[in-house]
This record gives C-alpha cells, sequence and structure tokens, in this order.
C-alpha cells in the first residue's frame, strides 16, 4: 500500500522485530512528540517478520490514520534490512528511525530531529540512564572498544532513536546488524554525525542480564566494524603485516631447530616444536595469500570502490546558451552509489 | 553543454583560500595565448575556510571553472581523482593549489603530449623546499621508486603532470597513488617523459605533508610492484607461493620414508610438518583459483591497458591508439 505523492518533511521507521511493545500505543506517544515540531511527517511500521500479536491493531491503525503505512516482510530479515526497506517507501527529506519498545521520552523527540540543523545524522544518547553498575560497565567496555577501533566516540549506539537527512540513508546501504553502526559509516562518508541527550523513558527497563548469545553477537559486532574500517582499504597491510611477522617467527624457530641438528646434533624427529614452527610458517604464508586476494579484489574493483564521495559539482553555464543562462547555478548532486564495503 | 575542452586543468585545494585566485588568473594567462578550448575542474578538499567560496565566486564569473566539492578532508589522491573523473578534455593536466607549480610550464607539457608522449611528468629540478624534512626523505624514496619500477624518474612527488584522458581514467587510483602513477600506469606500458618544471616557494598557507609520508609511499610501492606483476596470471603467482611448503613437504616426506626404509622409527614430529607443508600447498593454490576467478569477474583487463597507449603500424590502417572500448569483452592476454 504505496502512499505515492508529494514529498514531506518527515518520516518516521519503525521496524519492528522480536522485541517490540505495543507500537500501536508507543506511535500515539510520538505522535505527539512529533506534533511541536509542525513539519508534515508520515509513519511506516516494518513488520519484520510475521508479528500476529501487534499486526492487527496495526493493520486497522492503517486504515484509520492518514499518515501510518504497515509494510509487513515475510520473513524476519534483521533490523538493517527492515529499516532499508521502510526507507525505499519513504517520502520525507528527514528520516527519523524509533524504537519499537520504549527507550526515550517521547516528548523529547523535536529535540533530535532539531538536532539535524547542524549535523547530518542525530544519534540519541539516553541520559541520565537507569541501570546496575555491571550494566553501565558493559556499556563501558563496548563503547570503548569501539572508539578504540573505529577513534570515534559513542555512548549509546544500543538505542534506535536516529533523525537522517534523506542524503545519508541514500548513500550507505544498510545490511546484516549495521544500522548499530550507522554513525560510524555515515562519519566515514564524510557526513556530519552528532549525538544529543535525550531523556530516557521512565518505561525503558530491561531484565538486568543478557543470555550469553547476545554478548557474542556485540564481541561479534566489534569485529565487524573492525573490518569494515581496518581490513576493506588497504588488505594487504593489514594481513600482509600480520602474515610476514607470524612467518619470521616460524622461519626463526625453523632455523633454529636445523642449526642444533646440524651443529649440536639434536636429532629433529625428539622436537614437537618443529610442529608448532612448521604451522607457524604455513600461516604465516596463508595470511599473505590472503592479503593478496583481497588486494586483488580491491583492484579489479577500483572504479567502483571509490575513495570517495563528490557532495556536489557546481558550474555555471557560458553566457551564449540563452536557456540555460536563466538559472542561477546547475548544481549537479553525484548520484548515490551503492557503496557499502568500502567506507572511505 | 558547452563543446568538449581539448584541455582540462584539475587542481585539488586544501585551506588554500588566499591562492586560488592567483592560480586561476595565472593558468588563464598561461593558457588562453595558445587558442586552444580548455576548463579547469577546482576541487575544494573539504577546505574549513573560504576556499570553497572563492572558487564558485570565480566559476560564476568564468564559465569554464567546474567546482567540485567534497563532503569532508579525503586527502590529495582522492581530490585528483574526483576531479580527473568529472574532467571532460582529451589531455589533462594536474597541479598543486598552492601555487608551488607555475601554470607557465603548462604550455611545455602539452608540446611533449603533442610529440606523442602518454605521461608527461614534472621534475622540480630546483625544489623550493626545507632540505631536511621534504627534500632527503623525497629524493630517496624517487631513487627507490625508480630502482623498483624501472622507470627512472626524478621526482614522483610533483603534482605538474600532463596525461591523455583515455589513459589515466582508466588506471585505478587508489589510496596514496598518484605518487605513483607513472609507476601504476607501467602496468599500460605509457611512453613516460620527463621535464624539468619550475617550482615556487610557498607564498600563503603552510605545507601539509611532512617525513611520515615515506613510510606509507614504501607499503604502497611494494603493493603496486606484487598487484601488477601478477593480476593477470593469479594462479601463476599464488602457484610460486606454494612451493617454498611444497619443497618442505618433499624434504620431510622424503626423511620419513628413508626412515622408515632402515627399519627405523616413525617420527611423528616430522611426518606431522610434511602434512601441514603439504596442506598448506594445496590451500595456497586453492586460493590462487579462487584468485583467477576474481580476476575474470572484475573490470580490468590487460587487454584493454594494451589497447590505450598501443601504436598500430601498418600501410592500410591509420596509426591511432586502438579505443578502449573495443577490447576484446572475455579479456585475455595481449598476444
Amino acid at each position: 500500500m504505496l502512499k505515492s505523492g508529494a514529498p514531506i518533511d518527515l518520516t518516521v521507521l519503525i521496524p519492528v522485530g522480536g522485541r517490540h511493545a505495543d507500537v500501536a500505543g508507543l506511535w500515539a506517544d510520538y505522535e505527539t512528540g512529533l506534533r511541536k515540531l509542525g513539519l508534515t511527517y508520515e509513519c511506516i511500521v516494518i513488520l519484520d517478520g510475521p508479528r500476529p500479536d501487534v499486526a492487527p491493531r496495526l493493520e486497522r491503525l492503517a486504515a484509520e490514520s492518514k499518515c501510518v503505512t504497515v509494510l509487513e516482510l515475510t520473513r524476519s530479515f534483521g533490523e538493517a534490512t527492515a529499516i532499508m526497506a521502510g526507507f525505499e517507501r519513504a517520502r520525507g527529506q528527514i528520516i527519523v528511525t524509533l524504537p519499537s519498545y520504549p527507550q526515550i521520552d517521547a516528548a523529547d523527540l523535536p529535540k533530535l530531529v532539531r538536532a539535524l540543523d547542524r549535523c547530518d545524522l542525530a544519534v540519541a544518547h539516553r541520559t541520565p540512564r537507569a541501570g546496575t553498575v555491571f550494566e553501565r560497565l558493559r556499556r563501558r567496555i563496548f563503547h570503548g572498544l569501539i572508539a578504540r577501533v573505529t577513534g570515534l566516540s559513542f555512548h549509546d549506539l544500543g538505542c534506535n532513536a536516529r533523525a537522517i537527512r534523506r542524503r545519508v540513508l541514500e548513500e550507505i546501504v544498510l545490511y546484516g546488524d549495521q544500522h548499530r553502526f550507522l554513525p560510524v559509516l555515515a562519519d566515514r562518508h564524510g557526513f556530519r554525525v552528532a549525538e544529543v541527550d535525550l531523556r530516557q523513558s521512565p518505561r525503558d527497563r530491561r531484565q538486568g542480564r543478557y543470555p550469553l548469545r547476545e554478548y557474542t553477537r556485540r564481541a561479534l559486532d566489534i569485529f565487524t566494524v573492525f573490518f569494515l574500517v581496518r581490513f576493506t582499504k588497504r588488505p594487504l597491510r593489514f594481513f600482509g603485516m600480520i602474515g610476514t611477522t607470524v612467518f619470521a617467527a616460524g622461519a626463526l624457530i625453523t632455523a633454529w631447530l636445523v642449526a642444533e641438528r646440524l651443529f649440536l646434533s639434536h636429532a629433529l624427529a625428539d622436537r614437537p616444536a618443529l610442529l608448532l614452527s612448521s604451522l607457524l610458517v604455513v600461516l604465516g604464508l596463508q595470511l599473505f595469500a590472503i592479503g593478496l586476494l583481497g588486494e586483488l579484489i580491491i583492484f579489479t574493483h577500483a572504479r567502483e570502490l571509490k575513495d570517495y564521495q563528490i557532495d556536489k559539482v557546481i558550474e555555471f553555464p557560458a553566457v551564449e546558451e540563452p536557456d540555460r543562462a536563466l538559472r542561477a547555478a546547475a548544481v549537479a548532486p553525484e548520484p548515490a552509489r551503492a557503496e557499502h564495503f568500502r567506507a572511505v | 553543454m558547452a563543446e568538449r575542452p581539448k584541455l582540462s586543468i584539475v587542481v585539488p585545494f586544501f585551506n588554500e583560500e588566499e591562492s586560488i585566485r592567483p592560480l586561476h588568473a595565472a593558468i588563464v594567462g598561461a593558457l588562453e595565448p595558445l587558442g586552444e578550448r580548455f576548463e579547469m575542474v577546482f576541487v575544494d578538499d573539504g577546505s574549513g575556510d573560504r576556499t570553497f567560496e572563492n572558487a564558485v565566486e570565480i566559476a560564476r564569473s568564468d564559465p569554464r571553472v567546474r567546482v567540485v566539492k567534497f563532503r569532508r578532508n579525503y586527502g590529495q589522491t582522492p581530490a585528483m581523482a574526483a576531479g580527473i573523473e568529472q574532467a571532460r578534455g582529451d589531455v589533462i593536466v594536474t597541479m598543486d593549489g598552492d601555487l608551488q607549480n607555475d601554470p607557465a610550464d603548462i604550455p611545455r607539457l602539452l608540446a611533449k603530449i603533442e610529440e606523442g608522449f602518454d605521461i608527461v611528468v614534472g621534475w622540480r629540478h630546483d625544489r623550493q623546499d626545507k632540505l631536511v624534512s621534504r627534500k632527503v626523505p623525497s629524493r630517496a624514496a624517487n631513487a627507490l621508486i625508480a630502482r623498483v619500477t624501472g622507470v627512472p624518474i626524478h621526482d614522483n612527488g610533483c603534482s605538474l603532470k600532463a596525461y591523455r584522458a583515455t589513459l589515466i581514467k582508466r588506471i585505478p587510483l587508489y589510496s596514496e597513488m598518484h605518487r605513483f602513477i607513472p609507476a601504476v600506469a607501467f602496468i599500460a606500458g605509457p611512453r613516460i617523459a620527463e621535464l624539468k618544471v619550475r617550482h615556487h616557494a610557498r607564498r600563503f598557507g603552510r605545507s601539509k605533508y611532512g617525513l611520515s609520508r615515506i613510510y606509507k609511499v614504501l607499503l604502497d610501492l611494494f603493493v603496486i610492484k606484487t598487484i601488477a606483476s601478477f593480476t593477470s596470471r593469479p594462479l601463476t603467482w599464488f602457484g610460486m607461493l606454494s612451493l617454498p611448503p611444497l619443497l618442505g613437504a618433499a624434504v620431510l616426506a622424503g626423511a620419513t620414508l628413508a626412515a622408515l626404509a632402515d627399519g627405523g622409527r616413525f617420527d611423528l614430529p616430522i611426518a606431522g610438518s610434511a602434512v601441514i607443508f603439504l596442506t598448506s600447498t594445496v590451500i595456497l593454490i586453492s586460493a590462487g583459483a579462487l584468485a583467477e576467478l576474481v580476476y575474470k569477474l572484475g573490470d580490468v583487463r590487460e587487454l584493454e591497458f594494451s589497447g590505450l597507449t598501443q601504436r598500430v603500424r601498418a600501410r592500410a590502417l591509420p596509426s591511432t591508439p586502438l579505443p578502449p572500448q573495443t577490447a576484446h569483452p572475455t579479456g585475455g592476454r595481449p598476444c
């Protein structure tokens, strides 16, 4: 049910995944907050897979409300893909993604959107934030690691409330679990990113413990960001460095063992260290080979994987062309590119 | 759109609000007497000062100027690459935005291109920079580059260069590669000429580069050499990488067999190492096969590169370069 028409100011995207509250009731809160902005808006709720508990109420809401669209995906694709699916139908110049369970105080929404006056992407930082000492420590470690890897300091990447200029999502294609790292990716694309302090919703109460699975996922997230940032640009620099070190260590041990065999007659047969040294040599070679493979991929696709994004090209037509001279300036924005793998 | 220009001047600017006007005037002053149609592509590399505003004002008064704006500072190579991408001329000249290069040298570069060279490189033989922090490391790097690439160029760091557009637009540029365009271009084997050019001391602003660059330059040099030598025959290359472990495996397996034949005992460390090395050989060759596939699916072709610079000498054929579009779609090597 694509509601086409003139562009509007703001589109709210609410991806509904496994964890969600009563989305229809939540939207009522959000709408109260949004009205204060005085902008035209629409809301797209994306049901990421069948959600029979909330779907009927949302469908009724979509039928009654002029501005709510419900998009139902047949299976769960993940939050990043759900956001992109919603964005394809969004008409707003500003995109606001909001959580499907209470995270922030809806009355603070105008503050988040107005932050776009000075940036291209505003992410919420719930503060002051409730939580035990253990939770606080956990958050600090996660964001500390992200800061180490990316050099960017964020405090609340887990918060799903973000205000985004349209062009950011036109340029960055999200997939997998990357929605959480949209601020990192946007920064690498040269957009201005800001964190906005918002009050936490009083209903934002999680159970104090996560299952172990959640920790594994967060660790893998950091790993993903690490590779997006480091590896995808100069693979041979990255793998070559590690590979050469490992290879050198293996070669040294081997040389030592061989020297002992030749000059001190220690039989190689009695040396389990030989296994270790040959493993190291082999590992080093293999890492180097992987770096080469990566470099080859980048080289053969260098024309698609550009290092830069052109903001705009400005040219003024020569005066002898009457039809164009009337226009003040021809500003041609660079078309959006699907360039998700090499951010910078 | 006006008629396509013959010549494009690409200039990246980073915080050069004072230099941009004098540079524009100097370029116009140097090129107008030639009577050729030309354009200027000014790339604003995310400057924090009024560089962009000044560039737009210049563009307003001179339709030959186009301004490409970056959202933030990406560095000189991406700026050059963006300018080259946007340039429409048959010949592209790149130069620094800090007035250290002299546009008065451009006509001489063009004359060399007319002579039939594909790339003309400027050589700042009378360099106006600090000795220790700029000149010495640069001289060492250039000597090294000349040795490794076999292209005897004295000054890879000089931005003032002229290229045939067909060639430069087809060469994949990335990282700090503007230093190595001659080296990378060697993939295509172009005719490179070197020309002494003037070099002025900085008038405005501060120098943006220092000693730390040389480390990057060396690493890139190694990568380029590797890539340039193996792109079109990755399986061979990975095969070579797999020879040392294969040799190791053969020796160790031989030792095991010899020991067994002698009626000795079976040595686990030696036999195990043989197996490890053999495994490595297999994996490396598999990686080579994968690399072969990647190259096949990529869009870089040696045949295409060969077409960029080749001249055909035959009675019935015109002696013009083969246009790159006619490259054989399935790729393959030039015979």
